[in-house]
């Protein structure tokens, strides 16, 4: 009699799993596209060689 | 939640041994295969386990290893596939999963007594839309429909993406998801054009040895090397 109650109740959290296993989400990880920190490694030395930004010269204001 | 845990556990441990037991018969080890044989307990979980593995519980069908083409092994399927449906707000993943389970009974089984369930029609724009990481992973998913003569829609969409599938193997490499890499490998090994550079062949050796023994991991590198002639000997 207590199999008969609980056996719907296991189908429907294993149903539950097996929709958890088969569509289940990736592990966590760190991946870095080689292309994409190359770009960002480009776009850092441009930066770090640029020369400095025109000032305007200092004037004496009296 | 402790007993929801155990069950999960449960279901997972099902799944490795029956994954195990076709990968061993694809491996060519033993006798001739029967799913029924390898199911160790007639439950809930074992039936669960065959809808989460799918069509590869007939891949030695496929390779005639299996003694007969039908019997307690059509019934067990046909049980499985009646217990777990995909649900209404099923993925694409389950429908898909669940209709290759379907197409391979039908291809595989064809003296099992009585018809099969209807075939589902999975939504497919993913194939042409979604960015190659996520592609990599829904293939990894979905590698057990990498059998001859099942879902050959799912397998040219996919085979229209041997690049984005490349690069989605070296990142699963890259992230030491050995399931996912073993996944994308197996489609890579049916795909046309597939660059020398990747290093398919050993890669697919790499990832079975560091896998420590997956069995799903081991059941797709052995379907890719029975199927494809690629990958671990």
């Amino acid at each position: 009699m207590a199999s008969e109650l609980t056996a719907p109740v296991e189908t429907a959290a294993l149903a539950a799993e097996v929709e958890g296993l088969l569509d289940s989400a990736e592990p966590e990880g760190i991946y870095r596209d080689t292309r994409e920190c190359g770009g960002g490694l480009l776009l850092a030395a441009l930066l770090l060689i640029s020369p400095p930004t025109p000032r305007a010269p200092k004037t004496d204001a009296r | 939640m402790a007993e929801q845990a155990q069950e999960n556990s449960s279901l997972r441990a099902v799944v490795a041994d029956v994954a195990n037991g076709v990968a061993l018969a694809l491996d060519g080890g033993g006798d001739s295969y029967a799913l029924s044989a390898l199911l160790a307990q007639d439950d809930a979980a074992a039936l669960a386990a065959i809808r989460v593995l799918g069509a590869d519980v007939l891949a030695p069908y496929a390779l005639g290893l299996a003694a007969a083409h039908g019997g307690p092994d059509g019934q067990v399927v046909r049980r499985a596939l009646t217990a777990y449906p995909p649900g209404a707000a099923a993925s694409d993943v389950s429908l898909w999963s669940y209709r290759g389970l379907v197409e391979a009974s039908r291809a595989f089984l064809p003296d099992a007594e009585g018809d099969w369930p209807a075939e589902p029609l999975p939504g497919d724009a993913w194939l042409r839309t979604d960015p190659w990481p996520k592609l990599a992973h829904r293939a990894s998913q979905l590698a057990a429909l990498a059998l001859p003569g099942v879902a050959p829609a799912l397998a040219a969409g996919l085979a229209a993406r041997t690049e984005d599938l490349s690069r989605g193997f070296v990142r699963a490499v890259r992230r030491r998801d050995w399931l996912q890499a073993a996944g994308v490998g197996r489609w890579l090994t049916r795909a046309p054009d597939v660059p020398d550079s990747l290093g398919l062949d050993v890669g697919l050796v790499y990832v079975r040895r560091m896998s420590d023994g997956d069995p799903r991991v081991a059941l797709h590198t052995a379907a890719a090397r029975r199927f494809a002639g690629r990958g671990p000997r």
